[in-house]
């Protein structure tokens, strides 16, 4: 684990015991080398003391040139373990004694070198000058004496520096394992409460607060954020109640009150189917009798009033055609639905047929796209064919070279029929009026028609749950979209 | 480093002139110098440490140049250290070491008589000068110089020697007569 994600426990622990043990080991060498400095001026100031003496009590030896009184005087190094060698020169350099007796080149040195102490290959070396009375110098002393004593105080130091470094690095571990926490917990405890809050939701939740320090502050602002939270959700509930209350307020209403408008549809249904059903027996009458009147009177009456028997013949006809197609329409709000695939081409077709049947004297040129096939009630389908191309027939009228399209194509996702004609088109102004019953844009006398068709057909595209809606200019065509 | 060249220096010079008496005597001349160091005389007024320091020598002299080398330039404390040669008993003034020649080696009683009570260190290589009632003879003991030290003549001269020089020396009581 990189220390980066170490916890910060540890992280604390370890800065502590890194900045101690630093601190120790910086004084530990202090010591030792404080200690090691010491040892050898000590020893270096012993070298020179006891040079000294020894160099007064050797003037007349080597003033006289008695090697056996230098050799005895130097005797007296064997008292101090720590001398190695000692030697008398004279005044023209020459060795005049030695200690140990006989001692070898290898521990004395073959000629005096300059005076003073110093460290030597592991050895502490001194020269002295031999004079009597501050006057003429006599020789030089040479003693050497080992540097046990530094190397055993360094030893000693460095065995006590150890054992205080131990000791030291335990305190600090327990110390810092002990005062981590007061840093620590405060943080821990306001993580601790942040990962509750953050998983359960759960603003009510407080991180304790154990000082006023900077950790405390920071406690304060994560409680005072954490009442802000827990205000603001709860305010937020309470308006999503409200919301929700409000939302079944209205739902309720509008369920209400479509239930009401269903109602009063039924029975304006009823109402239109009754009331149509019972005007064509009447209006039956007046053509039958009107008929009569014309075959069997005739010779008695005049022109003028055969004409308005014939008046009222028409009237009476267009108003039977008008009463089915307003029966029509009622019945495709009654009627129940069959879904099930129908070929729309096709039908298109035989559409076609029936009315170029009908006026054979008119050449319109249709156009029917195969395979348009949908999903919904046959019967009521052929009601919103036959409207739309009679229809597109029925405007194009005036056109020289009539032409009807019906086409599908793709579009967001669903599928869009088209029915295309290149007749009189309508102002795109009156485009929300074109469903409406008995909305008319053109009058009867340019192009006859009830009003009722679109009407109807939008009623069928409704119930499919489709779309109806058409583009057009005047005398640029109209185009009728519709999905199912 | 250059008192060690100045050594070197000086032990060859020595060396060049080295020949058995030579050498002998070279020796001896700076033992008579050394004497000075080790030897107390008594003071008798303040104005004593500032003259010169005599060392004198009765009789022909054996050191050649060695002791005028030796003496050289050299100063007791405050005090100039100055040779002086006597061919008589007369002529010695004041002198604080007297070595007497081994040419007058039948004269030391005399001398010695004439010296008595006078704090003069008397130095010789002369046989039995200590028997004679001398203060430091010069011994030859293998080719090696050694002292012999007559301590009681010395006391009686007012003249103190170094303990020191005492360790180093052999010292002798004269018969009594």
């Amino acid at each position: 684990m990189s220390i980066r994600n170490w916890p910060i426990k540890r992280k604390l622990t370890a800065i502590l015991l890194l900045i101690s043990g630093l601190v120790l080991l910086l004084t530990s060498a202090a010591f030792v080398t404080y200690v090691v400095v010491t040892n050898r001026e000590t020893i270096r100031i012993h070298l020179a003391t006891r040079s000294r003496i020894l160099a007064a009590t050797s003037t007349a030896a080597l003033a006289f040139a008695n090697e056996a009184d230098a050799t005895e005087i130097l005797a007296a190094l064997q008292y101090d373990p720590h001398m190695v060698a000692g030697a008398l020169y004279n005044q023209d350099g020459r060795v005049l004694a030695t200690y140990p007796a006989g001692a070898g080149a290898d521990l004395i040195p073959a000629a005096p070198q300059p005076d003073g102490y110093r460290f030597e290959r592991g050895r502490l070396v001194g020269f002295t000058p031999v004079a009597q009375g501050g006057s003429q110098r006599l020789g030089t002393l040479y003693i050497a004496s080992d540097t046990k004593a530094v190397a055993d105080a360094l030893r000693l130091s460095a065995v006590i520096a150890l054992v205080v470094l131990a000791i030291a690095m335990l305190a600090a571990y327990a110390l810092a394992a002990a005062l981590q926490g007061r840093i620590s917990e405060p943080i821990l405890a306001l993580a601790e409460t942040a990962t509750a809050a953050s998983t359960r939701q759960d603003y009510s939740v407080r991180a304790p607060k154990f000082g006023d320090d900077e950790l405390g502050m920071l406690t304060d602002a994560f409680n005072q954020m954490l009442g802000r939270i827990e205000e603001q959700k709860q305010e937020l509930q309470q308006h999503a109640l409200r919301l929700e209350q409000r939302v079944a307020e209205r739902t309720g209403e509008l369920e209400k009150r479509a239930a009401e408008l269903q109602a009063a549809n039924s029975e304006l249904d009823a109402f239109a189917y009754s009331v149509s059903h019972d005007l064509r027996a009447p209006l039956r009458s007046i053509d039958g009798f009107s008929q009569v009147l014309l075959e069997d009177y005739a010779t008695r009456l005049d022109d003028a009033g055969r004409d308005s028997l014939q008046r009222v013949r028409a009237a009476s006809q267009r108003m039977a055609t008008l009463i089915d197609d307003l029966l029509k329409l009622a019945r495709v709000t009654r009627a129940e639905m069959r879904t099930e695939r129908v070929d729309l081409s096709t039908m298109a077709r035989e559409i076609v047929a029936d009315i170029q049947r009908a006026a054979p004297e008119r050449a319109v040129d249709f156009v029917i796209a195969p395979g348009i096939e949908a999903q919904g009630d046959a019967r009521l389908l052929r009601v919103v064919l036959d409207n739309l191309l009679r229809n597109g027939w029925k405007y194009t009228g005036k056109q020289a070279q009539p032409r009807v399209e019906f086409t599908a194509k793709q579009e967001n996702g669903g599928r869009v029929f088209v029915i295309k004609d290149n007749g009189a088109g309508f102002d795109m102004r009156y485009a929300d009026k074109l469903f409406g019953v008995f909305q008319r844009l053109h009058s009867a006398a340019e192009f006859e028609g009830t009003g009722v068709g679109l009407a109807t057909v939008r009623r069928i595209i409704n119930r499919h749950g489709g779309r109806i809606w058409a583009e057009s200019a005047i005398n640029k065509g109209a185009s009728f979209y519709f999905t199912l | 480093m250059a008192f060690l060249n100045a050594l070197t220096a000086l032990a060859s010079v020595l060396l060049l002139v080295q020949s058995p008496r030579a050498s002998e005597y070279q020796v001896k001349a700076v033992f008579l110098f050394n004497f000075v160091q080790f030897v107390d005389w008594p003071r008798v007024t303040a104005a004593d440490s500032a003259r010169p320091l005599v060392i004198g020598i009765l009789g022909s002299d054996p050191f050649g140049p060695f002791l005028d080398e030796t003496v050289r330039g050299e100063r007791l404390g405050a005090r100039p250290i100055q040779l002086r040669r006597y061919r008589e008993i007369a002529e010695i003034g004041e002198c604080n070491v007297l070595f007497i020649s081994r040419s007058e080696n039948e004269h030391v009683p005399a001398i010695l008589s004439v010296l008595k009570n006078r704090p003069v260190l008397t130095v010789s290589d002369g046989d039995a000068f200590t028997n004679q009632g001398g203060m430091i003879q010069f011994v030859m003991d293998k080719s090696r110089i050694r002292l012999r030290i007559n301590l009681e003549a010395a006391q009686a001269a007012n003249v103190t020697i170094s303990s020191k020089l005492l360790r180093v020396a052999e010292i002798v009581r004269p018969p009594r007569r």
